[in-house]
């Protein structure tokens, strides 16, 4: 069973954070078709939160499609991430070389690349909220 | 409720009974030499006025006397001593009761924030106060009374020579005397219960334990002197009568003023009466304030209360007008002023009542 | 669904200052309420109204349909633990347990066992021993045990430290998921309260200055940053909480239903410790004397 941990000071809603520990645990394998989430009560005691907000997570993973409740019982995991692993994102990281491959030719080096990926990744996320 | 009163009284509980029963040891273990010595006066076997004078031996005997008998200085007798004790812890009942045992229970509960406790559980504040209350003041009358009821044991020989016609020492205290009245019958239950009630006013109306308490304290002892100086004689119209000088017991007669006061406990044919006040009257019941010429001389020859004098005033017309309370009349003023205490107590806990239902954060 | 409280234009004065003013609220069941204020704001006088411990001035109270400490039953669905968590010191923990068991109908004896078994609390140990923390935790117990519908914390976690602040909080949310209990607690510290609330009330000098679930009111909230702007040209849906100008730039906080349409503004979410600090920033500076009224209890 995972273990769920809070960063009160990162910005992001507790229900998010508990989501995308769900999805990363998916990916790195640690949680498999049929594992149980552990049990509401036991994530908010644990991380002294609402247990309104864990619901609204395995709502929301229900939702999704990668969780199911069972009434007495649980919240179990159902599905796995669209796409499977890594590796399947053949095209993806083709494109993904190509353009590392130009960013070199134009001089960057290594932190230059990072930077203009990471400052890039952000504005683009923050589009979607204005 | 009552397992919750009973487990905060475990101190209460403990302090009266080891009192008790230490006053208790102490009677039992001193009342039958006293009952021993009564028998051994000749009081039993006495008749009507004969009884006068067995009676003011034995109790000269216990005023001037140690335990074993040997004859010593006046006033520090043994069990004279262990009388005024006992009237000294039926007297301080009351108050202690009401100071440590009334002051700090509704108080010392606020003071400390508890009441957030326990008028949050599932029973109303009417039903906490009068399980409280009821439990605490039944315990207070029922100390304070066994108090009473022991020394009244204990002291019947006391009583009884009194009862008989002893005077003349301060021991010889009859039933309307301020410190016996108020420590025998039932006015000790009236007294316990008034202190008690107006402790626990105090400190719903202080909030805080001990200043809760001193105003008890204050309140207390002020009520208990104005009552038997200002109150109690009043209670029902006294008597009048007319007497002679060789009824009273003792008779002083201050030779440069020669005015005659009696002693104020009961005379012959009232032993056990209170006399409020007294006057030297002539035959026609005017008062008289001067010694007759001729019986000044028979005073410079002898002692104030020699029964010559008395013949001789006797023969001039002299008596002594008296109001007086008879001795029929005691009980009714037992339960009378008892029951004016009650029914003080009684307002005091309605306030307490109306007080905690409204509000009180 | 019954309001878990149900206040219209509820008042408490004292001698001439208003403790709590013109309070109008109707707080819905399945909530963790938190009631955020300075000290002095009113909060102990609102939820000691809520219990029954005070008698209001003006205005009315219902608390799950009831008056407050009505009577027996009213009482048992109700449960508090006011400031400072008061328990008994000279009663023992095991005594305490007794007092819960004795008092209340609906006692929970099993519930009440285990979780002091949980806590490590010994139960021949004199309440007046225990730690801070300690105390807290036996007083909830007592509180929780007896099976109310709604459970009324006044300040519980800000004596604490940090340690015990967050077991008390841990707890209380296994309380709220096991038994679906609804919850009111004050403080004056919104950090204490992020985690566990889903409905929050800004009280400030003895008025209600926002009222609503935590969700909505982040959803509706929201910091507008852009060119140097009267806040009064605002379209009229949109109120404004907190404004601050530079020469160039303004920066507000404003409540609207409405999406922000304006292409000059730039919107950001708000955080809760941020909203109220606004609200709180707000009534300071309308009102030129602040009546703190230090509430004795």
């Amino acid at each position: 069973m995972i273990e769920f941990h809070l960063n009160g000071r990162s910005g992001v809603a507790p229900y998010l954070q508990l989501i995308h520990q769900v999805r990363h645990a998916l990916r790195l394998g640690l949680l498999r078709e049929g594992d149980q989430l552990p049990k509401v009560k036991d994530v908010a005691a644990g991380l002294a939160i609402n247990p309104n907000t864990v619901l609204k997570a395995y709502r929301e993973l229900e939702y999704e499609g990668l969780a199911a409740a069972r009434p007495g019982v649980g919240t179990f995991v159902t599905g796995t991430l669209g796409g499977g692993s890594l590796a399947a994102h053949g095209p993806l990281r083709r494109d993904l070389q190509r353009w590392l491959a130009r960013a070199r030719r134009a001089g960057l080096d290594d932190e230059s690349i990072e930077a203009l990926f990471v400052s890039t990744f952000r504005s683009a996320a923050e589009e979607g909220i204005a | 409720m009552i397992w919750l009163t009973w487990r905060q009284s475990h101190l209460k509980a403990a302090s009266a009974a080891v009192v008790l029963a230490a006053f208790a040891v102490l009677l039992a273990v001193t009342g039958p030499h006293l009952a021993s010595l009564y028998a051994g006066s000749k009081i039993g076997s006495c008749q009507g006025s004969d009884c006068g004078g067995p009676a003011d031996d034995f109790l000269q005997q216990l005023y001037g006397s140690s335990l074993s008998g040997a004859s010593s200085v006046d006033g520090t007798g043994t069990y004279w001593l262990l009388y005024l004790l006992g009237i000294v812890i039926i007297l301080m009942a009351p108050a202690v009761i009401g100071i440590f045992w009334g002051a700090p229970l509704i108080a010392g509960e606020l003071e400390a924030g508890t009441h957030y406790l326990a008028w949050n559980q599932s029973i109303t504040r009417t039903r906490w106060l009068a399980v409280k209350l009821t439990l605490t003041g039944l315990a207070a009358m029922g100390v304070t009374e066994t108090l009473s009821l022991m020394q009244a044991w204990w002291a019947t020989p006391i009583s009884r020579a009194v009862g008989r016609g002893g005077c003349c020492s301060p021991i010889a205290m009859n039933q309307f005397s301020p410190l016996v009245f108020a420590t025998h019958g039932i006015t000790p239950l009236g007294y316990a219960v008034f202190a008690f009630a107006l402790g626990v006013t105090a400190g719903v109306l202080v909030r805080r334990a001990v200043p809760a308490m001193a105003l008890t304290l204050a309140v207390f002892a002020v009520l208990q002197v104005v009552m038997p100086l200002w109150v109690r004689p009043h209670l029902f119209p006294p008597d009048h009568t007319i007497t002679t000088l060789s009824s009273f017991a003792a008779i002083n007669v201050p030779i440069e003023r020669g005015t005659l006061t009696v002693i104020p406990d009961g005379f012959d044919s009232q032993p056990e009466g209170w006399v409020l006040s007294s006057g030297a009257v002539n035959t026609s019941g005017k008062p008289v304030s001067a010694v007759p010429a001729a019986c000044m001389q028979v005073m410079q020859s002898g002692k104030a209360s020699h029964p010559a004098l008395l013949d001789c005033l006797d023969s001039h017309g002299i008596g002594i007008a008296v109001t007086y309370q008879p001795a029929s009349r005691y009980w009714a003023f037992q339960w009378t002023e008892t029951a004016i205490y009650v029914a003080f107590a009684l307002a005091l806990v309605g306030y307490c009542f109306w007080r905690i239902r409204r509000r009180l954060s | 669904m019954t309001a878990v409280i149900e206040t219209e234009g509820l008042g408490k004065r004292y001698r001439r200052l208003w403790a709590l003013s013109d309070c109008t609220l109707s707080i819905p069941a399945g909530f963790v309420v938190g009631l955020v204020g300075p000290n002095g704001a009113g909060k102990t006088t609102l939820l000691n109204l809520a219990t029954g411990m005070l008698a209001p001035t003006a205005g009315t109270i219902e608390v799950l349909g009831g008056r407050p400490a009505a009577g027996p039953a009213q009482l048992a669905r109700v449960g508090y633990l006011a400031q400072h968590a008061p328990v008994y010191a000279g009663l023992s923990v095991a005594d305490h347990l007794r007092l819960g068991a004795h008092l209340n109908p609906g006692w929970d004896a099993e519930t009440a066992r285990s979780r002091i078994e949980r806590l490590d609390l010994s139960l021949g140990q004199k309440a007046g021993t225990l730690s801070g923390g300690q105390c807290a935790q036996l007083a909830l117990t007592l509180a929780v045990a007896k099976r109310p519908e709604v459970l009324i914390l006044d300040e519980p976690v800000s004596s604490l430290d940090p340690l015990a602040r967050r077991e008390f909080l841990q707890d209380l949310m296994e309380a709220v998921a096991e038994d679906g209990l609804s919850v009111v607690l004050s403080s004056h510290l919104i950090s204490d309260l992020e985690r566990v609330c889903d409905y929050l009330i800004v009280l400030v000098a003895s008025r209600v200055l926002v009222a609503g679930p935590v969700e909505e009111l982040l959803a509706t909230h929201h910091l507008l940053s852009g060119p140097r702007r009267d806040p009064a040209t605002l379209p009229a849906g949109q109120h404004v909480i907190s404004a601050s100008h530079t020469d160039r730039q303004t920066t507000l906080l404003v409540r609207t239903s409405d999406e922000i349409l304006d292409p000059a503004w730039t919107a950001a979410e708000v955080g809760l410790e941020d909203l109220v600090l606004a609200y709180m920033n707000q009534a300071a500076g309308r009102g030129r004397h602040n009546h703190h009224l230090e509430v004795r209890t």
